[in-house]
């Protein structure tokens, strides 16, 4: 119960501050600034997809839909989305501890490990809105936008075209996978919060590893074989895999699992850092 | 004697000797000219190398001389050439030469090659080799040498609509260059699987089954205007 009225308390502290809106106004933007994008000058994108094909075969039909900006967006934004969300997760802890109410907080009737689970969980709310907010603008808006139709994409074997009524249950199961790697990127710069002073510390340190991380994973160098598979940048784009042919189960529920792993073991780290931790501010 | 006299020229008639290649186009071309107007439904099968594309269902229109529109709710793939435009070629008889060919028995049914020679230096068909059934005036198989598109090769089958020249199934075979990936766009970022040999170009097969064909019933030129 006490768990419960804190997570309540920790959703109030998010929705009064400033930063928690910047996430969210932002992403809005992006998204609006790629409807635009798209509205004014999609055709030269499609034919930018198609190029390698069109001097022999013409693509009849609606190309450029809604389901297909909508994909465009996902594959734009995932990238910078962990950022927005750190923002706001990286200060949960170590916001606490730089404006001196830790050391109130810690009186509360409430163990320490219930702080931090009702911030994880608070967190997690959070990313499950920024992802809600990101499926909606880029599904329900571009589709209002742009009409409905089948998807075409692009991967590195060629053109696969999804039909329309094979495409609701993708995007709900990308949605949540790429929910899974935000929740642990959420829980990743919740972990480092709990060993700063300040939010700038997590947020940056957040950002560092994702980038090395995805560096690592884009090198084509042997020596980082043995890690890349539990990398968590790798699993991070385990979203796109719903749109292959075949749907590769195997390799979904593999991210699936070292993304939950992941988000567990750096849940683990700050509980037992917070627990530690020596309240002096 | 005269029973094998009259056996030759059975023989002759049926399979087009003596007659010229003008004339046995001539006969496609009249075929051709009885159709002002069709629509028809048409399913599409496509098994091209680096495309995955599921059985697409399209409406197409079609209105003398060269107004063509393909309606699709689906992504439709087709072929660049050989739909509309080899009828409308062939109409312009001052457009090229014909040069009469082999023999040859497509399908069971025994054709006369034709070969054609646009006039036009900057025609985009190079070549057409037609295979002309001279007893039915119908073309059984086309294949086309063009500019940009490489050679496609064209199978046709007629059922109900033979009268007027139009098939009920066209097979076409085309040449499909290397695909290049663009690698702004793909971001397969899980893709680890060693990246697949293809040959520099591949064959696809596009298979059009046309139905419910309405020929001569008029349509509006708004139709084809585009959306």
């Amino acid at each position: 119960m006490m768990l419960w009225k804190n997570t309540i308390n920790e959703l109030l502290k998010i929705a009064t501050k400033i930063r928690s809106y910047i996430g969210i106004g932002a992403l809005t933007l992006l998204i609006l600034i790629v409807l635009f994008a798209m509205k004014a000058d999609g055709k030269s994108y499609i034919g930018f997809v198609t190029a390698s094909f069109e001097q022999t075969l013409s693509f009849n039909g609606k190309i450029l839909n809604g389901n297909l900006i909508a994909f465009i967006i996902m594959q734009m934004l995932i990238v910078h989305v962990p950022l927005l969300i750190s923002l706001v997760t990286g200060d949960l802890l170590s916001g606490e501890e730089a404006s001196g109410t830790i050391r109130m907080l810690a009186t509360k009737p409430i163990s320490r490990s219930g702080i931090v689970l009702s911030k994880w969980i608070a967190a997690t709310i959070y990313t499950l809105i920024m992802t809600v907010w990101l499926g909606f603008l880029s599904l329900f808006v571009a589709k209002w936008m742009f009409g409905t139709g089948d998807l075409i994409v692009l991967n590195s074997n060629g053109l696969l075209i999804i039909p329309e009524a094979d495409l609701a249950w993708r995007f709900g199961l990308a949605l949540i996978i790429a929910f899974l790697a935000l929740w642990t990127v959420a829980t990743l710069s919740l972990a480092f919060s709990a060993f700063a002073k300040n939010s700038v510390g997590p947020i940056v340190s957040t950002m560092s590893v994702i980038i090395l991380f995805t560096i690592i994973g884009t090198l084509d160098v042997s020596v980082f074989d043995a890690i890349k598979p539990y990398m968590f940048t790798t699993h991070m784009a385990a979203w796109r895999s719903v749109f292959e042919d075949p749907y590769p189960t195997s390799a979904i529920w593999e991210s699936v699992i070292i993304l939950v792993a992941h988000i567990a073991v750096l849940l683990g780290i700050t509980l037992i850092r917070f627990n530690k931790k020596d309240i002096t501010s | 004697m005269k029973s094998v006299f009259l056996f030759v020229f059975i023989l002759t008639g049926v399979v087009g000797f003596g007659q010229t290649a003008e004339e046995i186009l001539k006969g496609v071309i009249d075929k051709i000219d009885l159709v002002e107007d069709y629509q028809a439904d048409v399913q599409i099968k496509a098994a091209i190398p680096f495309i995955k594309v599921p059985i697409a269902k399209a409406k197409i229109y079609f209105k003398q001389d060269d107004k063509f529109k393909v309606e699709s709710k689906g992504i439709a793939i087709l072929p660049k050439q050989g739909m509309s435009d080899l009828t409308g070629f062939l109409s312009n008889e001052k457009k090229y030469s014909a040069v009469l060919g082999e023999a040859k028995t497509i399908n069971e049914h025994k054709t006369r090659l034709i070969s054609i020679l646009p006039t036009d230096e900057n025609s985009e068909i190079i070549l057409a080799k037609v295979y002309i059934s001279t007893s039915e005036e119908l073309i059984y198989r086309t294949v086309l040498t063009t500019k940009s598109s490489g050679t496609v090769s064209i199978d046709y089958e007629y059922n109900l609509n033979k009268k007027f020249g139009l098939p009920n199934k066209m097979t076409f075979t085309v040449d499909i260059k290397k695909f290049k990936m663009p690698k702004s766009v793909a971001s397969d970022i899980r893709n680890n699987e060693k990246e697949k040999k293809y040959k520099d170009n591949e064959k696809g097969t596009i298979v059009l089954i046309f139905s419910n064909y309405l020929v001569n019933k008029g349509i509006s030129d708004e139709v084809f205007k585009k959306d």
